[in-house]
């Protein structure tokens, strides 16, 4: 039935920062986890049940089978909620939904992944979607955060700052509240490590505008910034993706609050997203 | 389409027999509104009626809807529905279901909306507009499908349509209480039309609309509107095309839980409203003209979310009326 969600334990409860968790998830009947396939960009709808349900977007990779991953923010009562969970406990699980990422069509490209904040979480998927599968010729990750602490995938961020490189990942990190962890990362590999906004990271980068990608997300506002350093450059808004939020109570095109757009151009976000390119945002008031 | 002709004098045996297909629901009159009600006898309902305050869909999608039960950490399929009969739906409401069925039975189905639907009989019946009416020009005046059956009046009896299989059974199920149609019925059929079709004093222009709308996004109509609009919602409630719902977990007791989904309306503030507190339609503007966005929405497939019923214009407590506003924005454009 389209609203049965699927019973998940939890494997593992990993604090990223003092706000998000990192939830590591597998369903109980192994025939459901087997036949759960996902793209990078899609989302599920966690049910807590007897409390609500709530979608969020999957940060781990479909190229790593047997498990998935959430990142949730603390955020709201339903995330608060969530936030109790241990390790060993149940939530309801239903989905994938969304678009998600064209991830087959951008292959040979090179990737610009712009992240904001908790615009990391769907991003990561596609990170190490590209780095496991290896069929795209460079990625850049731009990753803008408030300060040192917030950063999330820590560990990951560091990791390919130090050695990304030699898998043609290109890691560069803004961040805006100094502090001695900031600066000390920033002696270590300026100038990929700077104080500032996302747009910053631009800076000094030349892309082959025929053969890239855009994959954009992050906080609302930011998306207006972003995109315009892109179109500076010369980059199609076919080739910007942005992946979207919005309320959504029942993920499949239903319930209407996600609706966006005009009289010409009513799109669910749920279903038509939650990945859409800059042209549809030029054709769809209201989408960003 | 298959006619038939129900003779007056055995049209209350048809209406009683109607109770063996399920539940009768028709319109009875309540004070100064019509609303769908359960019924007995013939006697307590209302043939002539305008539109009910809630369309239909009431019916179909709840206003406040059990979805499933929590039992013992387990999700359970709330119970089932029992077979309903609607006596007496207009073409617009016909209509209006069409348009809900576009959303709800497109992939993946609304188990829920489905199995209501196919557990349902619908029987239209020929209306004449009053000052509300607009459905004429949005081709929604006349339904030729999305019915069992539909019944025409004449002056002594009424032309029966049928539209369905289901609605061939149930005709054919009291056959002794119907004859053939004659060319005078026809004549009859075809005056009480063009009588209806030159009765309706509202309609909507609608030529170029969706793209003049769109182009209007920032006209002076909508902020005039945005003043006048209560916000209320009752718009929503009553259209029998919006079908924005909200899901919430409720406690029966202790052990017991269920899930609900209730009308919602674009008119709330929390529509749009994302944790953390983000707003995506955050003045009363945006979501004044978000409705009628959606609403004027033109599908290729399927026309505009609009049948004209005139709900939202008769039951809005600020006396906004939809044409005029559509007329003014297209004009504000000039």
């Amino acid at each position: 039935m389209t609203f049965q969600t699927h019973e998940a334990r939890i494997l593992e409860v990993k604090e990223l920062t003092s706000r998000e968790k990192l939830f590591t998830l597998r369903f109980v009947d192994p025939g459901i986890n087997r036949g759960f396939k996902y793209k990078p960009g899609q989302f599920v709808i966690v049910d807590i049940r007897g409390f609500g349900e709530f979608p969020i977007s999957l940060c781990s990779t479909p190229t790593r089978e047997g498990y998935f991953q959430l990142c949730v923010r603390r955020v709201g009562r339903m995330t608060k909620h969530m936030h109790t969970l241990k390790e060993g406990d149940i939530v309801g699980i239903r989905g994938p939904y969304g678009n998600g990422f064209p991830m087959e069509k951008m292959e040979g490209s090179t990737l610009i992944l712009v992240a904001g904040g908790l615009g990391m979480a769907p991003l990561r998927s596609v990170l190490w979607y590209a780095l496991d599968s290896g069929k795209y010729e460079k990625i850049y990750l731009f990753y803008g955060t408030k300060a040192y602490e917030d950063i999330l995938f820590r560990d990951e961020v560091i990791h390919l700052l130090k050695h990304g490189e030699d898998m043609n990942c290109h890691v560069k990190l803004a961040y805006e509240v100094e502090s001695p962890s900031c600066i000390y990362l920033e002696k270590g590999y300026s100038p990929r490590v700077c104080k500032g906004v996302v747009t910053d990271l631009f800076r000094g980068e030349s892309f082959d505008v025929e053969n890239t990608y855009a994959l954009i997300c992050g906080p609302p506002v930011m998306y207006k910034f972003v995109i315009k350093e892109l179109l500076d450059r010369k980059l199609s808004p076919g080739r910007i993706y942005m992946t979207l939020e919005r309320r959504m109570r029942c993920g499949v095109g239903k319930c209407g609050h996600c609706i966006v757009g005009t009289s010409t151009s009513i799109k669910y976000v749920c279903k038509d997203g939650p990945v859409f390119t800059y042209w549809d945002a030029l054709s769809t008031r209201g989408l960003i | 389409m298959r006619y038939v002709k129900l003779p007056q004098e055995n049209f209350e045996e048809f209406f009683n027999s109607l109770k063996r297909w399920g539940k009768l629901y028709a319109p009875v009159k309540k004070g100064d509104i019509y609303s769908f009600q359960n019924v007995e006898t013939l006697s307590e309902i209302t043939l002539d009626y305008t539109r009910t305050m809630l369309p239909p869909k009431k019916f179909f999608v709840r206003p406040k809807d059990e979805m499933l039960k929590l039992k013992e950490g387990h999700w359970e399929e709330a119970n089932g529905t029992e077979p309903i009969v609607l006596f007496g739906v207009h073409s617009c409401d016909i209509h209006g279901l069409e348009i809900l069925d576009k959303v709800y039975l497109s992939d993946p189905v609304d188990p829920y909306y489905k199995k209501r639907r196919e557990n349902s009989i619908i029987i239209g019946i020929s209306c004449m507009p009053d000052e509300y009416c607009f459905c004429k020009s949005l081709g929604t005046d006349f339904a030729m499908h999305g019915f069992d059956l539909f019944l025409h009046e004449l002056p002594d009896g009424w032309l029966v349509r049928v539209g369905s299989v289901k609605g061939h059974e149930i005709a054919w199920g009291s056959e002794e209480l119907f004859e053939n149609v004659t060319e005078e019925d026809f004549h009859h059929f075809r005056e009480f039309e063009e009588k209806r079709t030159n009765s309706f004093k509202r309609s909507l222009n609608k030529e170029g609309l969706a793209d003049i709308l769109d182009l209007a996004f920032d006209s002076p109509v909508w902020k005039k509107y945005e003043r006048i609009c209560l916000g209320c919602g009752n718009c929503n409630m009553v259209c029998p095309t919006c079908r924005c719902y909200e899901v919430c977990d409720l406690w029966i007791n202790a052990y017991e839980a269920v899930r609900v989904r209730r009308y919602d309306s674009c008119f709330m503030e929390t529509h749009g409203l994302v944790a953390g507190g983000h707003n995506f339609r955050p003045t009363r503007l945006d979501r004044f003209r978000h409705r009628y966005y959606c609403k004027n929405y033109f599908d290729p497939e399927s026309g505009f979310n609009c049948v004209g019923c005139g709900r939202c214009d008769e039951f809005c407590p600020a006396k906004i009326e939809h044409v005029k506003v559509l007329d003014e924005v297209r004009e504000g454009l000039q």
